[in-house]
């Protein structure tokens, strides 16, 4: 029971007490009272009537008159002269019931008042003992009336006292609120930290869970930046600080697997030709400068574009991937750009052969045939001139809809007329036991169920993600209501930065909150931290509800995940292209090690992506990690 | 009407030693516990030689005596003796030499006390010393008259008051008069006139319960003198 309540039900009590107590107290004063004066009057009443009676001659009719007179002009229940043989020679008695006051009331408070008795003389002999008594109805009217009022005030009081006691009990328990809520954060792995109460006690336990939430950030921050430099060391070249060829492969392998806007791409590649004579002509040190020019432009395209990567796979051999983007010519042409102005600085010093080679790529496009493709453009650039580019076409590359007017209305006709399908790849923990299961979308478009690749990246062309973000959450609520089974979602960037789909989101899963508990809400980590302010939002709209909350695709930006401590997140994927040989690569395996570690510090269940085979299984179960999904799952 | 009964002695009890001190323990709690539920003479003696001094003590004494001598008579030479022991062993005074005041009903024990009193001290007493001895309230009346003084053609006449006695209700009465000695039938009182009678019936009498707390006592002499005598031990 809440402290409120158990106050509430205190002071109900004690209110209850204090007048319950006070009103039997007056009411049976007021009893005793109204008896005494009852009985004064019985005596003194009975006491003038002898007199009077005494003094009388003592015929039938004049004593019976005298009787009469006294009861009909008075308030009397019973006068009553008794002869001293024990016969009555006069009687009247008022028959009459209660009026004024409930019959029940009387007999719970009975006023009993004693007769007034007295003697009447006839002479020197008895005549008669007179007994009287006074009506009692006027007291039982006026002990009502007197309880009522009284009741009347007690329910006025104890209104007052109630309306009182709220505005009080709201202003000392304010403060409460606040460290309940502050509290249940930090139950729900929100890390938040709140201003210290005025209140002594409330004080000392915020102050507490402020250290608490202040220690935490301060460890997530550390670990993430020492994590963030293994990460660097294990993935990146020495010299230019690019990917190296091992983790930039990882990447085309994850990327090719990919399954949503970002499916295909291009990839781009240019090669410094005669590095020996340019060693000779430069200087080791200012050759060295020239490669990170290079390799900045690169990692200039790179950075300005979500998800790109730029590697570096040998001493002269420079890489873009370029995901969910495949126009090759293009690509190629904001690297020119950047190769150009490289050009430009060291003209005075050297001419420079840098030639480029681009191949598009589309999904699930075998590995080796992507560089072989790459390498002959590479190649036929180098045969062409310094600043050549060769684009290689993928092989019955035909685009089924040319223009984005065709794909919005293929689009949004096939979910018209044949709604969504999710796909469904399990989730499962090192038991085996399922996690949740994983559910891109799949639109029947071109005759077919096509993954969402195929018309994810249009449709994020033209802005249509949000709808068909909306087109999943239905489907899957629906889903999971029908299964009762946990089911996993991911949301688009588009969607997290659109106001109305988070409201219509919150909406949905507050109409359904037992779907709510079972579906797991994801986006991606690039996402994720560029637009921290909207995450963040979603996350504490959406934590009350149930649903669990992740982040996918975890790696590359680790080191901003220790920002996120406040959100109560419930799990990370972390990326494919970290899994991939990790049983091989001891850089990766400190760095999920690492990760893994940190994460469960903070109560997140850490979840590896893209995992194909049992010994990356089994290698990835020895770093920490807690479940898995891919191809080998 | 509660019934009066006369207090008795230890020894009347007839049971072995330990019963004895039982039942005593057990009268001691009930006694303690209900208040003076019978007339406490001790009490009222030990207050005259408090109040008044050892003269009143011995007057209180006397006249327990009394009652301990007549408690076997019958009705008619208990009103005798009680008759005589008041008229003879106390003074007729008017109140306002006694107490100072135009009219003030004084107990037995305050009656006793100063030695002296007016016809209504007169009457309390005895009918309070009759009604302790057994006599029921029915057959007793204290009796306003209006008192002829002088001879029996005078015109010349007081307010008084005596105690009656009626051995049976439609019965003559006789008189407990303080101003001649003797018992005589009211027939033959043709001095006085009768004016209203009363007794305690419907109010307390020695050792009935009625609430001392009731303000309202106070107000009437009757209930006042009453409850005055109850404090007093009666």
């Amino acid at each position: 029971m809440s402290l409120i309540r158990q106050l509430w039900i205190a002071i109900i009590i004690v209110m209850s007490l204090a007048f319950g107590g006070s009103l039997v107290v007056s009411t049976l004063s007021a009893r005793h009272y109204l008896e005494q004066q009852l009985y004064v009057k019985n005596v003194d009443n009975a006491t003038s009537l002898a007199l009077s009676l005494s003094q009388m001659p003592k015929d039938d009719v004049t004593v019976e008159l005298q009787v009469a007179a006294q009861f009909d002009a008075g308030h009397y229940r019973l006068i009553r002269l008794t002869a001293p043989s024990g016969d009555i020679i006069v009687e009247r008695a008022y028959d009459g019931g209660l009026t004024g006051a409930p019959e029940w009331f009387a007999r719970l408070i009975p006023i009993d008042a004693r007769a007034g008795i007295a003697q009447v003389q006839d002479g020197w002999h008895q005549y008669g003992t007179l007994t009287l008594e006074s009506h009692s109805r006027y007291a039982y009217e006026s002990l009502w009336t007197g309880t009522l009022q009284l009741l009347l005030w007690f329910f006025i009081g104890a209104t007052l006292t109630g309306l009182l006691g709220t505005v009080l009990l709201k202003r000392i328990t304010r403060p409460l609120d606040r460290v309940v809520e502050q509290a249940e954060a930090i139950g729900g792995r929100r890390f938040v930290t709140t201003d210290e109460p005025r209140t002594t006690e409330f004080r000392s336990v915020v102050r507490a869970m402020n250290l608490l939430s202040e220690r935490v950030r301060a460890m997530l921050a550390e670990e993430s930046q020492r994590l963030e430099k293994l990460r660097q060391q294990a993935q990146h070249d020495d010299l230019t600080g690019l990917l190296d060829r091992r983790q930039f492969m990882n990447l085309v392998d994850a990327a090719l697997t990919r399954d949503d806007a970002t499916t295909g791409g291009t990839l781009a590649m240019t090669r410094l030709g005669s590095l020996g004579a340019l060693n000779q002509q430069l200087g080791r040190t200012d050759t060295d400068r020239l490669l990170c020019d290079i390799a900045a432009g690169f990692a200039a395209v790179a950075e300005t574009h979500a998800g790109w990567e730029a590697g570096r796979l040998n001493a002269t051999d420079f890489a873009l991937l370029a995901v969910g983007d495949d126009d090759a010519d293009q690509v190629a042409q904001l690297l020119a750009r950047q190769l150009d102005a490289v050009h430009d600085h060291w003209r005075e010093r050297t001419s420079l052969a840098l030639p480029i080679g681009a191949a598009a790529y589309m999904a699930n496009e075998d590995r080796a045939i992507l560089l072989a493709r790459a390498d002959a453009a590479l190649a036929a650039a180098e045969l062409a001139g310094e600043r050549a580019i060769h684009i290689a076409r993928p092989k019955g590359y035909r685009p089924l809809h040319t223009d984005l007017h065709d794909w919005r209305r293929t689009i949004l006709g096939a979910i018209d007329e044949h709604g969504i399908r999710l796909a469904a790849y399990p989730v499962v923990d090192s038991a085996g036991r399922l996690l949740h299961r994983e559910a891109p979308m799949r639109l029947f478009i071109d005759g077919t169920w096509q993954s969402a690749g195929y018309f994810m990246p249009q449709a994020a062309r033209l802005g249509l993600l949000p709808e068909l973000d909306r087109a999943v959450l239905e489907t899957a609520i629906a889903q999971v209501d029908r299964e009762q089974r946990e089911l996993g979602i991911n949301l688009s960037v588009e969607s997290l930065r659109d106001a109305g789909f988070r409201g219509s989101l919150f909406e949905q899963l507050q109409a359904h909150p037992e779907a709510a508990n079972r579906l797991w809400i994801e986006l991606p980590e690039y996402d994720v931290v560029r637009n921290l302010g909207e995450f963040r939002a979603l996350c504490l709209a959406l934590k009350p509800l149930g649903c669990r909350i992740g982040i996918e695709h975890v790696g590359r930006h680790f080191s901003r995940i220790g920002e996120l401590h406040e959100l109560g997140l419930d799990y990370v994927k972390t990326d494919a292209s970290l899994t991939r040989g990790i049983e091989s690569n001891g850089g990766n395996q400190n760095f999920l090690r690492g990760l893994c570690t940190v994460t469960h510090a903070i109560g997140l269940i850490v979840i590896a992506e893209g995992v194909c085979s049992d010994s990356e299984r089994e290698t990835l179960i020895g770093l920490g990690v807690d479940a898995f999904t891919g191809p080998g799952v | 009407m509660p019934t009066h009964r006369v207090s008795r002695t230890p020894t009347d009890v007839r049971s072995p030693p330990t019963k004895r001190y039982a039942a005593w323990a057990i009268a001691l709690l009930l006694w303690a516990i209900l208040g003076i539920a019978t007339p406490d003479l001790d009490r009222m003696q030990r207050l005259a030689a408090e109040r008044y001094g050892d003269s009143a003590a011995e007057s209180v004494a006397a006249w327990r005596r009394m009652m301990a001598d007549a408690a076997d008579l019958d009705e008619e030479m208990q009103l005798a003796r009680v008759n005589a022991f008041f008229n003879r062993r106390l003074r007729f005074v008017d109140d306002t030499v006694v107490w100072r005041q135009q009219d003030y009903w004084a107990t037995p024990l305050e009656f006793m006390g100063k030695g002296a009193g007016d016809c209504e001290d007169f009457a309390i007493a005895k009918y309070i010393t009759l009604r302790l001895l057994g006599i029921p309230d029915e057959r007793l009346r204290l009796i306003y008259v209006r008192a002829q003084i002088g001879d029996p053609r005078s015109k010349l006449s007081q307010a008084h008051m005596v105690l009656g006695y009626y051995a049976e209700p439609s019965d003559e009465p006789l008189v407990l008069d303080n101003l001649i000695s003797d018992i005589r039938r009211a027939s033959r009182r043709t001095d006085l006139t009768p004016v209203f009678s009363f007794n305690s019936a419907g109010l307390w009498v020695g050792g009935a319960s009625t609430s001392s707390a009731d303000p309202t006592t106070r107000l009437s002499r009757w209930r006042d003198v009453l409850d005055r005598m109850r404090t007093e031990g009666l």
